[in-house]
């Protein structure tokens, strides 16, 4: 009992999200040993390293309120997955990971700008508008790559072994210097209260734009670690990140009204969720029992981490 | 009464707006793709449209209320496979009905009553019940569904039936009164108008007496029971169990609503604009396939469609308008 | 119903605590009664009438509708609507109007089930209901079936004093009743409060406005560190005296 009340309490203060990574962490390290060796970092990260990264990209527009997702992450990711492999690679005969980075970026900023045209500036409302996006790429990808195709160049697979840490690192090292800008500011701004940030004088359109772009950016580094993790093309793996990234990040507390949360805590939902399908692969359960279990942790998540706020705003 | 033209100004103009789009899209097939508006053609429009009508009243009520429901698909599939299974093993169809009916509704009123009551959001409590549905259903027929429906819903919904002297399938008068009822009960009783302003201004609903955690436990009930409806007569529909049928029903509910004019924050819509949201989906993918179009290609003008169509009359009003 | 306010003899606050260590509170409150609570901001007056209003909980004592025989304690918000108390709120945008519904609507939206014919809602019956209190509100809506922001701040204040009066409350609280209203409409909604008062109904209103408690109120109640520092009636009731007591000094 003792040590459920102290649990509870650590929970309290360090957040739910944290000590269920913790719990998840111990479990798999008492079932699995093996595979948490130091020895298969490498190749742990970079499976967990896509929902990771969909998480991340899921979470600027959140963090920029008024309703503010993006469910295109997932097609994004698949999009960029096709293009890389298929159009440039396969087709084009490009190699180099000096286009292929830049190139994989540069499509997600690209469609991040068209969902922060249709979300801030045509004012649709973004789960509208990323839903559109999502259609339009699920079926763009699906007509550039009917089937799955392969390889990948050697040097991306590396991504998803020895190097995995990589793209993670940069991205996290990333948004350390985004959160040094003002801009970080405003967009906290905008998310908890934007029409207090209006009358502030922030350019609440250009602040949640922006957010918009980094989401296609950061969506377009997921895409790339996607196709690290599979070494080929598929067309149809990318769309399942959607719905899960977003639960990793509600998962992680950030508020899906916007103006609370952060990447930390998308990072530290998507490792809980990726932990928790490691302990059920272990037991050898079934995917239909891994389907359930996922439900039901994620609902029972957020529902602890709403009563837990709520105690925490009654205890004041 | 000037006054009554004008107060629909806004929401019927999309109404009709939305019903024009399906009519225009419509006359386009017919033009352009011989045997459009053939009698089978139309028939098998109309049967899919319905289909999708019943799974998209939920999505409506719960959208006008201000929430989502993502786990429309999930029961979809919990119905078509539930009842097969159950009807395989010899039950009474009719119990076998009235069971799938009170499980949904209690799937549904525990979607509202987590959502609400702590205050989460409904995309990840409905998403993440929905898919401890699935995964139970899958559970149970270890991912293998039997069974079939009897013949009484076959003939129901199937594009060849002829309902009385109407050359439809029963299901098609049937919907149409259905859809009535729905417009009635948002319309002209005190749980509809509790609903829309519930959706419009929830902060103040309960000064005005409305009890937000009974609303929302009632109306996701009914989506999750009119989403079974839908599971049961989709099985009627293709004959067998199928675990994924409702799968492409989670963006097309919430596709049909938004194009027929309701606003994802809350306090406005119809189902009559579900209704023409519904036939503008139809059209297009009818269209689009005929015209030979890959599904692919389909889905992608359909996504581009949506926006078009959302941006011509579904914008939000900018930050500086709602101070 | 419409009996209310003949049979109720008014509100009896016992003993109420509104916060921590503050001293108790006891008043009474009469049929027929214009009671004010003043006070500078966030010194209790606001909820002292929320807990009147059963919207929050008292941290000690209670209060009780006076009804013959049958002295009902307030416990909760709908409690108290349904023993006739009414309760408009302060903040007409965030817990007052329905903006995308209709000013019909709007009225009606707490007595939704006074017009249902066979669970269905008759029109007419509403509109009818709607026309009585249009006329001693004059409210000013040329169309009532659009939609609540298409009136001026102080029609829409009308419509909600109206949807609070449709209760036929015996007690009728009021948050800052005339706030961002203009001045035309303060002075048909003080007039619409002496004739309810003259018809037996009891009024606390809450207001920042020291002009308007002394042109309203019999009585009022001035709040100071959640405590009634002062209860000023009658020939005692100036801009001075209550000012005195909001700032503590002896006056």
């Amino acid at each position: 009992m003792n040590h459920i009340s102290r649990l509870m309490s650590l929970a309290r203060s360090i957040g739910f999200a944290v000590v269920l990574l913790i719990v998840l962490l111990a479990i798999n390290l008492v079932l699995n040993p093996a595979r948490f060796q130091p020895g298969s970092w490498g190749a742990l990260i970079g499976l967990a390293a896509p929902l990771v990264g969909a998480a991340i990209a899921s979470t600027p527009v959140i963090l920029a309120g008024r309703g503010g997702i993006d469910i295109s992450v997932g097609p994004l990711m698949g999009f960029v997955n096709a293009m890389l492999i298929q159009v440039l690679f396969l087709k084009a005969g490009i190699a180099s990971p000096l286009l292929l980075v830049p190139a994989a970026l540069l499509i997600g900023a690209l469609v991040g700008a068209a969902n922060g045209f249709l979300a801030t500036i045509a004012r649709i409302q973004p789960i509208v508008a990323t839903l559109g996006t999502y259609l339009i790429l699920t079926g763009v990808t699906l007509t550039i790559l009917p089937a799955p195709i392969g390889p990948a160049p050697g040097w991306l697979k590396a991504l998803a072994g020895p190097w995995s840490a990589l793209p993670l690192a940069a991205i996290l090292l990333a948004w350390w210097l985004v959160r040094r800008l003002p801009y970080h500011d405003q967009l906290m701004a905008v998310g908890s209260d934007d029409r207090a940030a209006y009358t502030a004088g922030v350019d609440v359109t250009r602040v949640r734009f922006i957010a918009y772009v980094m989401t296609g950016v950061l969506g377009g580094c997921a895409g790339l670690m996607l196709t690290a993790l599979i070494g080929s093309a598929d067309p149809n793996i990318g769309p399942t990140y959607t719905l899960i990234a977003i639960a990793a990040v509600a998962l992680g507390g950030v508020s899906l009204a916007g103006g609370r949360g952060g990447v930390a805590g998308a990072v530290v939902g998507a490792v809980d969720i990726f932990l928790l399908q490691s302990v059920l692969t272990t037991f050898n359960v079934s995917t239909f029992v891994l389907q359930i279990a996922y439900g039901a942790i994620l609902v029972l998540a957020v529902m602890l981490t709403a009563l837990q706020e709520r105690l925490a705003m009654r205890g004041r | 009464m000037p006054a009554r033209r004008n107060l629909f100004a806004t929401t019927k103009a999309r109404v009709i707006g939305a019903f024009c789009v399906a009519a225009f899209l419509h006359l386009a097939g017919t033009v352009l793709i011989p045997g459009y508006s053939s009698p089978f053609a139309v028939r098998a429009m109309l049967v899919l449209a319905s289909l999708l009508a019943v799974a998209s009243i939920g999505q409506t009520l719960v959208v006008i209320m201000g929430g989502i429901d993502l786990s429309i698909p999930f029961v979809i599939g919990f119905a078509n496979v539930v009842a097969a299974q159950l009807y395989g093993d010899g039950w009474n169809f009719f119990l076998v009905c009235v069971l799938v009916g009170v499980l949904a509704l209690i799937i549904g009123g525990l979607n509202g009553l987590i959502s609400r009551s702590l205050d989460i959001q409904p995309l990840i409590v409905t998403l993440g019940i929905g898919m401890v549905v699935q995964g139970l259903v899958l559970l149970w027929t270890a991912g293998f569904p039997s069974g079939s429906a009897p013949q009484a819903v076959s003939s129901f919904v199937s594009i060849g039936g002829s309902a009385g002297p109407l050359p439809v399938p029963w299901l098609v008068p049937s919907l149409v009164i259905l859809a009535a009822l729905v417009v009635l009960v948002l319309e002209r009783t005190p749980y509809g108008r509790r609903l829309y302003a519930l959706g419009s201004n929830p902060g103040a609903a309960p000064l005005a007496l409305i009890d937000p955690v009974r609303m929302w436990i009632i109306t996701y009930a009914a989506s999750a029971f009119f989403a079974a409806v839908a599971g049961v007569l989709l099985l009627g529909f293709t004959g067998s169990a199928y675990g994924d049928v409702g799968q492409p029903y989670l963006f097309q509910t919430i596709a049909a609503v938004v194009v027929g004019g309701a606003a994802l924050v809350g306090g406005r819509g119809s189902y009559l604009g579900t209704i023409a949201g519904v036939l503008v989906l139809t059209e297009i993918n009818t269209l689009l396939i005929g015209l030979g179009f890959q599904p692919s290609a389909v889905q992608a003008a359909l996504g581009f469609i949506i926006v078009l169509l959302v941006s011509l009359y579904g914008r939000e009003r900018h930050v500086s308008a709602t101070i | 119903m419409a009996d209310r306010p003949a049979d109720s003899r008014g509100l009896i606050v016992r003993d109420l605590v509104i916060a921590p260590g503050a001293s108790p509170i006891a008043k009474r409150i009469a049929p027929g009664e214009i009671v004010g609570l003043a006070g500078l901001d966030g010194h209790g007056q606001e909820l002292f009438l929320k807990m009147l209003a059963g919207l929050a909980p008292p941290l000690g004592g209670s209060i009780a509708l006076d009804l013959p025989g049958r002295p009902r304690e307030i416990t909760g918000f709908r409690k108290a609507v349904s023993n006739g108390i009414a309760y408009l709120p302060r903040d007409r945008r965030a817990s007052g109007i329905f903006p995308t519904q209709s000013v019909l609507d709007n009225f009606a939206v707490s007595t939704l089930s006074r017009d249902t014919r066979l669970g269905l809602i008759s029109p007419a019956a509403r509109k009818t209901r709607y026309d009585i209190y249009r006329e001693k509100l004059s409210i000013v809506a040329p169309r009532p079936d659009a939609p609540i922001t298409t009136l001026s701040g102080g029609n829409q204040q009308k419509v909600l004093l109206a949807r609070a009066l449709a209760l036929e409350p015996s007690i009728l609280l009021l948050n800052d009743p005339t706030r961002g209203v203009d001045v035309a409409t303060r002075h048909v909604l003080y007039d619409v409060f002496r004739e309810l008062a003259a018809d037996g109904m009891a009024l606390v209103i809450l207001s920042s406005e020291i002009e308007e408690i002394l042109l309203l109120c019999h009585r009022v109640l001035v709040f100071r560190e959640n405590e009634v520092a002062a209860e000023i009636t009658g020939e005692e009731m100036n801009t001075e005296t209550v000012i005195a007591a909001m700032f503590g000094r002896a006056a």
